[in-house]
């Protein structure tokens, strides 16, 4: 299956140790995205970096703040609608939306989300 | 000057003691060929052979050993190839010339370390960022294919590649990728992004797509800003 369409990108810019609900608020993103039926999301631990707070967020031995960005991409109205309920739950966070092309493949499963 | 693509191939089959004004005649054609700036010739002494004189020539036989044949390669753009050919073809006087069509794939020349202190250089511009998203458990002939990706990535010329993994996502393959201490998974979501101009990244998209089982491709518009440390020698 190839599927061509325009879509948004979301990327969602937050720290490892921020929590929703006791759990990681990552981890929390993704699962909003499951529930939400998003077409994928995937988080990405950086290296470095600083942001609302500018305290420098590095790994140390022990305490790890190192920065967490949520990278989601699907069509422009499920991506509004994300945007809405991560706002709920973050904190400080920065959301950034780029416009995109994006193809979707899928060669060896059939999806049996219809 | 030759880069890669169609070029031509031309290769001179010679006797070894032939003589041209008073030097071999090998050392003659190697000569012209370097004073004309052909990017490079290779001559080649061969082991044994035969040719217009049905005299076999080889090393076992002492009397036989003298004809040696040599084999001069070189591969040059079409232009240049016919630049050379009336002269190579007045100088040979007993032997073969042979012109093919080939393919350059590579062609490469190793720069000099460019110094620490260089100045460097701003390039700006519009450009496409083309993302691709896969798991880490992919495979492309045996080998992970975010490998395989930048592998051909780098065969095409584009800029540049950068590969990362994340820490959790679900996505095309529906399940949820996830690794924690006690359970280390080795199917982590995989991003690979590529900064390029738009007919590069429209060429990058075409070849990972051919090799992409499940995934999604991403192409956005973006402006960037590419520092390049000037090289001492000058660019080619």
């Amino acid at each position: 299956m190839r599927e061509a369409f325009p879509a948004r990108m979301l990327q969602i810019h937050i720290g490892e140790r921020d929590r929703y609900q006791g759990k990681p608020l990552y981890e929390a993103i993704v699962a909003r995205c499951r529930e939400m039926k998003i077409a994928g999301a995937t988080v990405f631990r950086g290296v470095e970096g600083y942001g609302e707070t500018a305290q420098v967020h590095r790994a140390h031995l022990a305490r790890h703040e190192q920065p967490i960005v949520v990278t989601i991409v699907d069509t422009a109205e499920n991506v509004a609608r994300l945007m809405a309920a991560v706002e709920d739950m973050v904190d400080t966070a920065a959301l950034a939306v780029s416009q995109v092309e994006a193809v979707r493949l899928q060669k060896t499963l059939t999806s049996d989300k219809g | 000057m030759l880069s890669s693509g169609p070029a031509k191939k031309v290769t001179i089959f010679i006797n070894e003691d032939t003589q041209h004004h008073l030097t071999a005649l090998h050392d003659s054609i190697l000569t012209f060929l370097l004073h004309k700036g052909v990017a490079g010739a290779t001559s080649t002494r061969a082991y044994a052979g035969f040719g217009s004189h049905r005299l076999l020539h080889t090393p076992k036989i002492e009397v036989l050993a003298e004809h040696l044949p040599v084999r001069i390669e070189f591969i040059e753009t079409a232009a240049k190839v016919d630049e050379v050919l009336p002269t190579l073809y007045e100088m040979v006087s007993d032997g073969l010339i042979e012109v093919q069509d080939t393919t350059v794939v590579k062609l490469a020349r190793k720069q000099a370390k460019p110094e620490a202190g260089a100045p460097h250089e701003r390039k700006a511009g519009a450009a496409k960022l083309l993302r691709v998203f896969l798991g880490e458990n992919d495979r492309w002939h045996e080998e992970p294919l975010y490998d395989a990706i930048v592998k051909k990535l780098l065969m095409m010329d584009i800029a540049g590649a950068t590969v990362y993994r994340g820490i959790l996502g679900y996505g095309a393959k529906g399940h949820e990728h996830k690794a924690s201490f006690l359970h280390p998974m080795r199917d982590l979501p995989v991003m690979v992004s590529v900064i390029d101009t738009p007919e590069k990244v429209a060429a990058a998209a075409e070849a990972i797509e051919a090799m992409l089982q499940d995934g999604l491709i991403v192409i956005s518009d973006a402006e960037f800003v590419r520092l390049v440390r000037a090289s001492r020698g000058t660019e080619a």
